[in-house]
């Protein structure tokens, strides 16, 4: 049991489960792997609590990029309607997803990265469409992930995969796209992952 | 293996006469060939697995070879819902347009699975979705409990899987069933992402609720009896 579980609300018990998981309640003497680059990561290595850290490493850059974005289109876009719902609403997930991720990752969390959205947050227009391809990145970055990840890591990750693929979905519906256009998500490895949010305004802190 | 016995607990639970029927031709619709699906359907195997892998299920672990097969039940449900759905003419608009992309991409997963197993599928069971096809409000209430349910089903079962390449595949077909979720509560109007955390089901829960809705029955006789508008 996860002993934060005892503050009584979900996202707490949830929070503290990853971070149960992954540092296994202990200190983490094998964790100095850390700086290695996020570029090319997971590739051939077996699945490994070390290798959870790296990996939730390139998730919180993800993460972070989420609740950045949803903040500032909140304030800069003037989002009205279901458009608006969506990014209140996506906004208080990736909230939780990213304290999760940080609590997971403990001191050995990056720091808060820079973002230049540029235009993206200008505009109802721009923001939904830079929406549709972060959450399409998230999705894909997750499930590169998954064949990489301890099971007990993976079982928490597959908790959170599928509420970026319900908001990938419903952020095409308002868009008028198809909402679920492939019969099978493809992956993205870290490295595509890593362009990708760079491409969205993702920059170093 | 657990599994194993899950799953014969599954289609014990919801076949209630105890056979899983055997003709399934009788039931098989002639699927809609309209474009996505013929992409879709075009290398199901390879969808899924790489060419080497999609051969056949004697590479595969008992283990998941049990937990495909009781993945391939509930496409089975999904496909043949929505195939009927299409087909009963009840559909119009966005609706439509959504159960016929959501409908070939069900059906497209039921032949990479049966592929994938090749003799060890276990075969369609007849359906009965009692009405819940021919009205537009019931079929999107029951597809948004049917996608909510599978997402479950699969996030519950993933990391269970042994094999790498089946792991692979079902993270991808596992968030498409989100898709699928997120877009049928959308059309129902309710909020298509609830919480920050989706939870899973274990097999148990699911079948306890698949066999709640009698959709799946033994006989297709039982349908006539209970259905007639649609004769399908």
């Amino acid at each position: 049991m996860a002993p934060s579980a005892a503050l009584g609300t979900k996202s707490d018990g949830q929070r503290s489960r990853l971070a149960l998981i992954v540092t296994g309640g202990v200190g983490l003497a094998a964790a100095s792997p850390f700086l290695r680059p996020l570029l090319g990561l997971g590739a051939a290595d077996a699945a490994s609590k070390a290798e959870d850290l790296r990996i939730l490493q390139l998730v919180l850059q993800l993460e972070y990029t989420q609740v950045a974005l949803y903040e500032q289109a909140l304030k800069e876009a003037s989002l009205s309607g279901e458009l608006r719902d969506f990014a209140q609403t996506a906004l208080g997930h990736e909230r939780q997803h990213l304290a999760a991720v940080k609590q997971a990752l403990g001191s050995k969390a990056g720091p808060k990265p820079r973002f230049e959205f540029g235009s993206k947050t200008k505009s109802a227009d721009a923001f939904r469409q830079t929406a549709i391809k972060l959450e399409h990145v998230a999705v894909a970055g997750y499930n590169g992930q998954a064949t990489n990840l301890t099971k007990p890591t993976l079982a928490v990750a597959g908790e959170i995969v599928s509420v970026e693929a319900r908001h990938a979905a419903w952020v095409r519906a308002i868009a008028g796209e198809v909402a679920a256009p492939d019969p099978v998500d493809k992956p993205m490895t870290g490295s595509e992952v890593a362009a990708a949010l760079h491409e969205i305004g993702l920059r170093a802190s | 293996m657990d599994e194993q016995r899950d799953f014969a607990r599954f289609l014990n639970a919801v076949d209630v006469d105890g056979a899983i029927a055997e003709a399934s031709h009788q039931r098989r619709l002639a699927l809609s060939r309209r474009g996505l699906l013929a992409a879709a359907a075009a290398g199901a195997g390879a969808l899924l697995l790489g060419r080497s892998e999609a051969r056949a299920a004697s590479g595969l672990s008992a283990n998941d070879v049990g937990i495909l097969n009781y993945a391939l039940v509930l496409e089975y449900l999904q496909a043949s819902f929505y195939t009927e759905a299409e087909r009963s003419g009840a559909l119009s608009g966005k609706t439509a347009q959504a159960a016929r992309v959501v409908g070939a991409t069900e059906r497209a997963h039921v032949k990479a699975f049966q592929k994938l197993l090749g003799s060890k599928a276990v075969k369609r069971p007849l359906f009965d979705f009692q009405g819940v096809t021919e009205a537009q409000q019931a079929f999107l209430k029951t597809a948004v409990a049917f996608e909510d349910l599978a997402v479950a089903a699969y996030k519950g079962q993933a990391p269970k899987l042994q094999s790498s390449a089946v792991l692979a595949a079902a993270v991808g077909i596992h968030s498409v069933e989100a898709r699928h979720a997120a877009w049928m509560r959308q059309l129902f109007g309710v909020t298509p992402a609830v919480n920050a955390f989706d939870k899973p089901a274990t097999k148990q829960n699911i079948n306890r609720i698949v066999a709640s809705t009698h959709f799946i029955v033994a006989h297709p006789k039982m349908k006539a009896r209970s259905k007639p508008q649609y004769t399908g």
